[in-house]
C-alpha cells in the first residue's frame, strides 16, 4: 500500500501528473472565459425566480460579447449587485438609450415585482457593464451536483474522502 | 485493469459520453425543424398616461404610460419536442430623444407570458387544482396546437412603464412590438428574428401602427363629479 512513497521518483511523477491535470482543468475554464469575455462562464442557476424557464440546478452558459447586436430586451443576463458577488440570473425587461450607458431593468419571470429592490441603494437602473453574460445556452439538472455541495459542506468531505480512499486502494 | 473501480469509471465515462452525444442531438434538431410564427393583427385598444409614484415611500412622481392592446397570433410552430416553454412579450419601443443623432430608443414589456410546453407543465406556476386539470388534460398527448394560439381582444397591460427621465407623455412614434424567446429542454435559447434562416421563418407583422402617448388624463375637480 505505501509502495509508491517507498519510490520517490514514482511519488513525484504522480503528483506531476496530477498538477498537470488540474492546470490543464484550470486553462480550459480561463481560457472559455477568455473567449466569451465573462469571468464565470458557465454558471449554475440557484433560485427559483426563473422558473418554469430555469429550476434549481440547470447548467447555462454565457456570453459576453456584443458581436451582431446590443443586449437588449427579452436576453437573460447574469449580473452581480453593485458591492455583491452573488450572481442574480434574471430577464431584461426595459432598456433606455444606447451603448454602454444605456439603462437597463432586469426581472424575474417568477417574480411579481421588478429588480429595483435588488440593485444597490440610490441605483435605479443596470448598465452593461453590470453585466457578465447573456445566456444563450442551458442544460438541465446537471449542476446540481455544485448545489449539493455548497449546501451539506459534509458531502464535500465525504466524497473527498472516498477519492482518497480509491487513490490509495489502486496502488495495490 | 480489471478492478471494479476501473469498471465503474469505464461505465460512468461511457454514459456520460452517450448522453453528451444525445443532447447535442436533441439539440440540433431544433434547427431542422421548421418555424412559422404568425401574427394576425397587434393594435392597442387604450392608451392613458398617468401620474404616479414608483414606490409608496417616494416623494418623486413619475408618468406612466398605461397601454392595452389586441392581439391575434399563432406561435404554434413553435412548439416541438424539444420546447419546454415559450415567453411571448409585448414591448413598446419609441425613439430617444436625441435619435436624430445617436439612433437611440427605448423599449419597455408592456405584457408577458409563459406558453408551457405539455412536457414542462409539470413545471409551471399554478394551483394544484388548475395543475391537476392541465396535466390530465394535455398530458401524454401529442401537443395541442391551439397552446400557440394567442387570441387577446382589449388585452390588459402587465406593467405600467416609464423613462428615466420620469416624463413620457405627448411622446411620438411609439410601435408595440410582439417578440417570443423559445427556451429547450436541451440547446440554445432562441429569440424572434427578423431574417429567414433555414427552416425558420422570420415574424412578420410583428409592430403595431405608430401611436402618439396622449397629455396626461387629468383628475377632474372635487366639484365636477359628487361620488
Amino acid at each position: 500500500m505505501l509502495s509508491g512513497l517507498a519510490n520517490p521518483r514514482q511519488a513525484a511523477v504522480q503528483l506531476m501528473n496530477f498538477g498537470l491535470i488540474l492546470s490543464t482543468a484550470f486553462m480550459m475554464w480561463k481560457g472559455l472565459s477568455v473567449i466569451t469575455d465573462s469571468p464565470s462562464p458557465i454558471v449554475v442557476v440557484l433560485s427559483g425566480s426563473m422558473e418554469p424557464a430555469f429550476q434549481r440546478g440547470d447548467l447555462l452558459f454565457l456570453w459576453n460579447r456584443n458581436v451582431v447586436a446590443e443586449t437588449s430586451v427579452g436576453e437573460v443576463v447574469v449580473y452581480n449587485v453593485k458591492g455583491k458577488d452573488i450572481p442574480i440570473v434574471h430577464r431584461i425587461v426595459r432598456k433606455f438609450g444606447k451603448g454602454p450607458e444605456a439603462k437597463l431593468l432586469t426581472k424575474g419571470d417568477n417574480n411579481v415585482s421588478d429588480d429595483t429592490e435588488l440593485y444597490a441603494s440610490g441605483q435605479d437602473y443596470l448598465v452593461r457593464k453590470d453585466i457578465i453574460g447573456s445566456v444563450f445556452a442551458y442544460i438541465p439538472f446537471v449542476g446540481y451536483v455544485t448545489i449539493l455541495l455548497s449546501e451539506h459542506p459534509w458531502l464535500k468531505t465525504v466524497m473527498l474522502g472516498l477519492m482518497g480512499l480509491v487513490v490509495v486502494l489502486q496502488r495495490e | 485493469m480489471y478492478t471494479t473501480v476501473v469498471r465503474l469509471q469505464n461505465v460512468f465515462g461511457f454514459f456520460t459520453t452517450v448522453a453528451f452525444v444525445v443532447a447535442a442531438f436533441i439539440a440540433a434538431s431544433d434547427f431542422v425543424t421548421e418555424r412559422a410564427p404568425v401574427v394576425r393583427t397587434l393594435k392597442t385598444t387604450s392608451v392613458q398616461v398617468v401620474r404616479g409614484r414608483p414606490h409608496y415611500y417616494s416623494s418623486k412622481k413619475e408618468e406612466y404610460a398605461v397601454i392595452n392592446f389586441s392581439l391575434d397570433a399563432d406561435l404554434s410552430s413553435l412548439f416541438t419536442w424539444n420546447t419546454k416553454q415559450v415567453f411571448v412579450y409585448v414591448t413598446a419601443e419609441w425613439p430617444a430623444a436625441d435619435h436624430a443623432k445617436t439612433n437611440a430608443t427605448n423599449e419597455a414589456v408592456i405584457w408577458d407570458s409563459i406558453i408551457t410546453s405539455p412536457s414542462a407543465d409539470h413545471l409551471a406556476n399554478i394551483g394544484p387544482v388548475a395543475m391537476k386539470k392541465l396535466l390530465k388534460s394535455a398530458g401524454g398527448k401529442s401537443i395541442d396546437p391551439s397552446r400557440g394560439k394567442l387570441v387577446l381582444k382589449n388585452q390588459r397591460h402587465k406593467y405600467k412603464i416609464t423613462h428615466p427621465s420620469g416624463k413620457l407623455a405627448t411622446t411620438e412614434n411609439v410601435t408595440l412590438r410582439l417578440h417570443y424567446n423559445v427556451q429547450p429542454w436541451v440547446g440554445l435559447l432562441t429569440w424572434n428574428q427578423d431574417v429567414d434562416y433555414g427552416y425558420w421563418k422570420a415574424l412578420k407583422n410583428g409592430v403595431s401602427k405608430r401611436f402618439k402617448l396622449p397629455a396626461i388624463k387629468e383628475k377632474k375637480p372635487a366639484s365636477a363629479g359628487a361620488r
